[in-house]
């Protein structure tokens, strides 16, 4: 082993262990260390699928990947799908925002409204509403209404529930604090109160996205002539597990996104509590 | 050996009346019911200006309920409190600000922000506000940290930042409920010698509630005795040292015996709180009658 040879090891630091841990250690190292788990599981399904799997269940990674850009993207009609999912989510997902957080300030702002609503709230949001998923259509109908008004009904309660935990238990001295300096209600609310319920909020902003999700896509599966939910079906059943993968990522990638935008305005509100 | 600048801390009984407390009696719970407790019962207190006032007593005689009512934050069940001869009725945040027990800055706001928060209940125009608050926090040592969240700080420096935001608000009586409780003794003693060059400084008027009698000594112009439950001003102890006052006078013979003379006051009250606890029936009464 030559001199240059010891050096260069020496700066990269000695055994693979070592290098390994200083790598991942280093300031990226936890993105470092997600990237390589993610390429880790893609390796192993490509070789699970080449080697031992039945190709009709399940595509190597590689085609589903070629089959995203070949028959999902280029196909005019499920892009446009995918477009009518990625809004209809999106007007559900403001709807229950809008709608929870009024309602749960509403219903959360007076012990009153809270012991009269608060439990019937909760029944609400324990059934388990694909039992009513029909009735939605007849009301809705076919198109998009009954899917934004499913995903609504099924993003709105967890943020709702959330809002008004979330106001409930405030530390009694911020609010006596306050009001010897001269507080009036309203300042309490906006200064005390409401700061206090915004780390449950975005609690129940990330747990209501998925829930949006759930409802706009359940909602097509059942009814759907044209949405994402039919092309999934369509796949499912031609036995053409491929692009049924690709659109089943691309729902991920939805989801990843929406949930990243709430994660970024729960960082820059909740900055305190680090 | 003080600096002449100082008041001395005696000439209170030339100094007006601020605080005024007659007959106040505190019920709480409906008064014929028998889960209804008698927190304070006829207690009444003259304060002057520029007088560091404590109140001492066991645990439930009713001295924080009393810086409530004073504080406008708990309403009289008889008698009346006054400021400045007006009768309080709710808070007076023109008149009184308030130091808690645990630091009641907003942990969702920046120092600097709790403190215009503050500014702004209060009513005071916002081009005052950051010249304020940049003084309250340089009178103690904390300016640097104008723009930390609170739970960025250890909790002695949470409380001084409370302590400068009561500086902050200029009122000229300040309550304080034991304002020190949760802090270690080194903090404590520090931040006593603070607030005693504030007095000195600043002519405020303080009522401070605390258990440690040391700290009561160390502070007041007079400290207030009170009995066990329910709450009645048992004697007045005037300690007569001028502000500020520095750690040597915990030094000196005076302090000691003013100590013990507390401890052989309360010490009958406090065994008569332990034993209410245990027999809530018969004990208060057969202990102090009167």
């Amino acid at each position: 082993m030559s001199i240059a040879d010891n050096t260069t090891m020496s700066r990269h630091g000695g055994s693979p262990l070592q290098r390994a841990s200083a790598f991942f250690g280093g300031p990226r190292g936890i993105v470092w260390a997600r990237l390589s788990l993610i390429v880790l599981a893609a390796v192993v399904l490509e070789l699970y699928a080449r080697l031992l799997a039945n190709p009709t269940f399940f595509p190597p990674l590689t085609e589903v990947a070629q089959s995203l850009f070949d028959t999902v993207l280029a196909d005019a009609k499920i892009r446009t799908a995918v477009l009518n999912a990625i809004w209809q989510i999106t007007i559900a997902y403001g709807l229950s925002i809008a709608v929870g957080l009024a309602l749960g300030l509403a219903v959360g702002w007076t012990s009153f409204g809270r012991r009269s609503t608060f439990p019937i709230i909760l029944l609400l949001y324990a059934i388990p509403q694909v039992v009513l998923l029909p009735l939605f259509v007849l009301v809705f109908g076919l198109g998009a209404g009954s899917k934004i008004a499913f995903g609504f009904s099924h993003g709105v309660f967890p943020i709702l529930v959330n809002v008004v935990a979330g106001m409930r238990n405030v530390n009694q001295l911020y609010i006596r604090g306050a009001q010897s300096m001269g507080a009036s209600r309203v300042d309490l609310f906006r200064h005390v109160i409401f700061p206090h319920m915004v780390p449950s909020f975005f609690a129940g902003l990330r747990l209501g996205m998925t829930m949006t999700l759930l409802g706009v896509i359940l909602a097509e599966l059942y009814v759907s002539t044209q949405g994402i939910g039919y092309y999934t079906k369509v796949f499912a059943e031609t036995m053409d597990p491929a692009p049924l993968y690709a659109i089943i990522f691309l729902l991920a990638v939805i989801a990843i996104t929406f949930n990243e935008i709430v994660r970024i305005a729960e960082r820059r509100f909740t900055r305190w509590k680090a | 050996m003080n600096a002449p600048a100082f008041r001395a801390a005696t000439d209170g009984s030339s100094s007006p009346v601020v605080i005024s407390v007659k007959n106040v009696s505190k019920r709480f719970g409906e008064a014929k019911s028998n889960q209804s407790v008698l927190a304070l019962d006829n207690v009444s207190l003259d304060i002057r200006k520029g007088e560091f006032v404590c109140l001492l007593g066991p645990s439930g005689c009713g001295k924080s309920t009393l810086l409530n009512i004073i504080g406008g934050l708990t309403d009289a069940s008889s008698g009346s409190a006054r400021i400045d001869g007006r009768e309080i009725k709710g808070p007076t945040p023109d008149a009184i600000s308030f130091v808690f027990q645990e630091s009641t800055l907003f942990p969702w706001y920046t120092i600097v922000e709790n403190f215009n928060i503050a500014l702004k209940f209060q009513g005071v125009p916002q081009s005052e506000w950051s010249d304020r608050t940049m003084k309250a926090l340089k009178s103690v040592g904390m300016a640097t940290f104008a723009n930390h969240y609170p739970n960025q700080l250890s909790v002695g420096m949470r409380q001084r930042v409370n302590m400068a935001r009561g500086i902050a608000l200029k009122t000229d009586v300040l309550l304080m409920d034991e304002p020190f409780a949760a802090l270690d003794e080194q903090t404590r003693m520090v931040l006593g010698e603070d607030l005693s060059t504030l007095l000195a400084e600043t002519g405020k008027t303080i009522v401070f509630v605390t258990h440690s009698l040391a700290e009561a000594v160390f502070l007041s112009d007079r400290i207030i005795v009170m009995t066990a439950r329910p709450g009645r001003i048992k004697t007045v102890v005037e300690v007569g040292e001028p502000h500020p006052r520095s750690p040597d006078f915990m030094l000196e013979p005076r302090f000691s015996e003013l100590r013990n003379e507390l401890y052989a006051l309360l010490r009958d009250e406090i065994r008569a709180a332990t034993a209410a606890m245990r027999d809530p029936v018969s004990a208060p009464v057969s202990l102090h009658g009167g």
